[in-house]
């Protein structure tokens, strides 16, 4: 896999990246919900809240992953092709979040009338100000952590969720779809990385960004057991 | 002030014994062949192993006489009389005894007088924890040398008649390890001054991460589902063994994350400038199984920070998984079998399961300058 990054710099910057995900699977053992989960003291209540929570920042995720797109100019064309065709992949999956939901028995009107979180308030701010800058590079940090987790989801808690749950898959979709297409996304962020991570400033972005979006995608998670809001 | 390695020893106690005869000595439990045996010993890759019990399950050795026999093996290699001697650091994951401290139970067997004592508890990590203890002590110049031994006497776990005291058939979690685990011990001198070649020890990192992860590998915990915490907090010893909260358990499904934070750590090392890759000769890395070295060395190529596989260098597979003993039986092996050059760098790796310390530790070929 490491064949597809081909410069000094992509080497210390995949390094970086594979550290801040490290980390942030620490952070995630310390979070109350996912602490239930891998104990097996995760109900079906739990896994709605949990829905209810993630949609309301998934269902923005085309946004920024879109507005990224556009930010980058022409000598990024390549990029971004492929941060369009991401966008294009993922941009109704929150549907099947939502079916889930009400597979889980829950109303589809409780999970689209939610509000976002107070970390899916700083996670989606985060994103959509970082894409509307000028060739944003460093979402490729945002979309390593997004990614980490989609398959963490699909490799782990999905199973995790159906045994606390007495579950058989039909409240699980959405995490494990993502699990569906692993190899291929992780592919293209190495190639990425590998176009994208020009040098040391780019590198710094780019694991900065990561760092923050592991950071408020763990609070957006703490937040599960704290906002009766959402 | 530098601090050496110049003298190494080990016990293996019997004759080394293959995957077929295994159950020949731990027993089959009420009667029956395991059903798991195959499948984990086809994934540990280990071929054969020791054990300190006989098939009468009668302990032949001890935990300390073990630590004791690698003690003497390794000073008779070495050049520090018992006299000499000014610290005993001592480790293993469960001594004869459960108080006192292994350490004095081991210096009374080796009979060494007028020393002071270290004792480290833990499982896999116990052994680096305590030659971090010598190590530091040296460096402090608190002392001029230091004799340290891990040792592990597992299989007195793993007898059937424990799994049946536990009731119904064991679950998978307290079955695993009596296919992984087996007895051993390991000896290393420490001196602050070389000798002929030998090993300069360059630094010796532990990073834990117990705060963010579970219990992945247990003795005294209950099976989960019951209401006790410790096996002690049962009113009687009979009815913690009933409920099964003396088995030895692994949870399995924690052991991935145990290789993401070997790698992390790793990757922790290069930033820092203590580690560089191309630089490293040897890598003796404490892996449980076989199974693990692959998932170790794919995530490293995956960051691009592999170590060739060709430096690799191991006893697991003839010499078993002997916990926290491992490593040393290991480097003791190596120094007299693989005839390292003078320059030479040598990483040492010991991930411990038991709630996630892995510690590191690099080593520099040396050769003493002639008188």
């Amino acid at each position: 896999m490491s064949d597809r990054i081909t410069t000094p710099e992509g080497r210390e910057c995949l390094q970086g990246l594979m550290r801040i995900w490290f980390d942030f699977e620490r952070r995630l053992g310390r979070v109350p919900v996912i602490q239930r989960l891998e104990r097996g003291r995760f109900t079906l209540e739990d896994h709605r809240r949990l829905l209810r929570h993630l949609r309301q920042q998934v269902v923005e995720g085309a946004r920024w992953i879109t507005r990224g797109a556009s930010s980058f100019d022409r000598d990024y064309a390549e990029v971004r092709s492929m941060v369009i065709g991401h966008a294009k992949e993922e941009h109704r999956d929150y549907e099947m979040l939502e079916a889930d939901y009400v597979a889980a028995g829950g109303e589809h009107a409780a999970i689209v009338g939610g509000q976002r979180n107070a970390g899916s308030e700083a996670l989606h701010a985060f994103m959509m100000y970082r894409a509307s800058q000028p060739n944003p590079v460093d979402l490729i940090g945002a979309m390593w952590i997004i990614e980490g987790l989609g398959q963490k989801m699909a490799g782990d808690w999905a199973r995790r969720i159906d045994e606390a749950t007495g579950g058989d898959g039909a409240w699980t979709r959405f995490m494990r779809y993502h699990g569906e297409h692993d190899d291929a996304h992780l592919d293209k962020l190495y190639v990425l990385v590998d176009r994208a991570c020009r040098g040391e400033a780019d590198r710094r972005a780019i694991l900065r960004t990561a760092r923050v979006v592991a950071r408020l995608y763990a609070l957006q998670l703490e937040e599960v057991d704290h906002d009766d809001a959402a | 002030m530098s601090v050496y390695i110049t003298s190494t020893g080990h016990h293996l106690p019997g004759a080394p014994v293959d995957n077929d005869r295994i159950e020949e000595v731990l027993g089959r439990v009420h009667g029956k062949p395991s059903r798991l045996k195959r499948r984990i010993l086809a994934s540990n890759g280990i071929r054969t192993r020791h054990y300190a019990i006989d098939a009468d399950h009668r302990t032949t050795i001890s935990n300390a006489g073990m630590a004791a026999l690698a003690g003497r093996d390794c000073l008779e290699q070495g050049y520090v009389p018992d006299t000499r001697l000014d610290l005993l650091s001592v480790a293993t994951s469960q001594g004869d005894l459960v108080l006192p401290g292994f350490g004095s139970m081991v210096q009374a067997e080796l009979g060494l007088p007028d020393l002071e004592l270290n004792t480290s508890h833990g499982i896999c990590s116990s052994s680096m924890m305590a030659l971090k203890a010598a190590f530091t002590a040296l460096k402090a110049d608190e002392h001029d040398n230091a004799l340290v031994i891990a040792s592990e006497l597992a299989s007195r776990l793993f007898k059937a008649s424990r799994y049946e005291a536990a009731g119904a058939l064991a679950d998978f979690d307290a079955e695993f390890l009596r296919w992984m685990l087996s007895d051993g011990a390991g000896a290393l001198l420490l001196e602050t001054r070389p000798r002929g070649l030998c090993f300069r020890i360059d630094w010796i990192r532990g990073i834990s991460h117990a705060d963010a992860f579970p219990v992945c590998m247990s003795v005294g915990r209950p099976k989960a589902g019951e209401d006790r915490e410790s096996w002690q907090d049962y009113p009687t010893y009979a009815e913690a063994e009933a409920a099964g909260a003396l088995l030895i358990r692994q949870d399995v499904r924690l052991l991935d994350s145990l290789v993401k934070l070997g790698v992390d750590g790793l990757l922790r090392l290069i930033d820092e400038g203590r580690v560089v890759v191309d630089e490293v000769d040897h890598l003796l890395c404490h892996y449980s199984s076989h199974h693990f070295r692959g998932r170790i060395f794919e995530m490293l190529t995956q960051a691009g920070a592999a170590i060739p596989e060709e430096k690799w260098y191991t006893n697991l597979y003839t010499r078993g998984n002997t916990g926290c003993a491992s490593l040393f039986i290991m480097l003791d092996e190596f120094r007299r079998t693989q005839a390292p050059a003078e320059g030479d760098t040598v990483l040492c790796f010991v991930p411990e399961s038991g709630r996630f310390n892995n510690v590191y530790m690099h080593l520099t070929v040396i050769k003493e300058d002639a008188p």
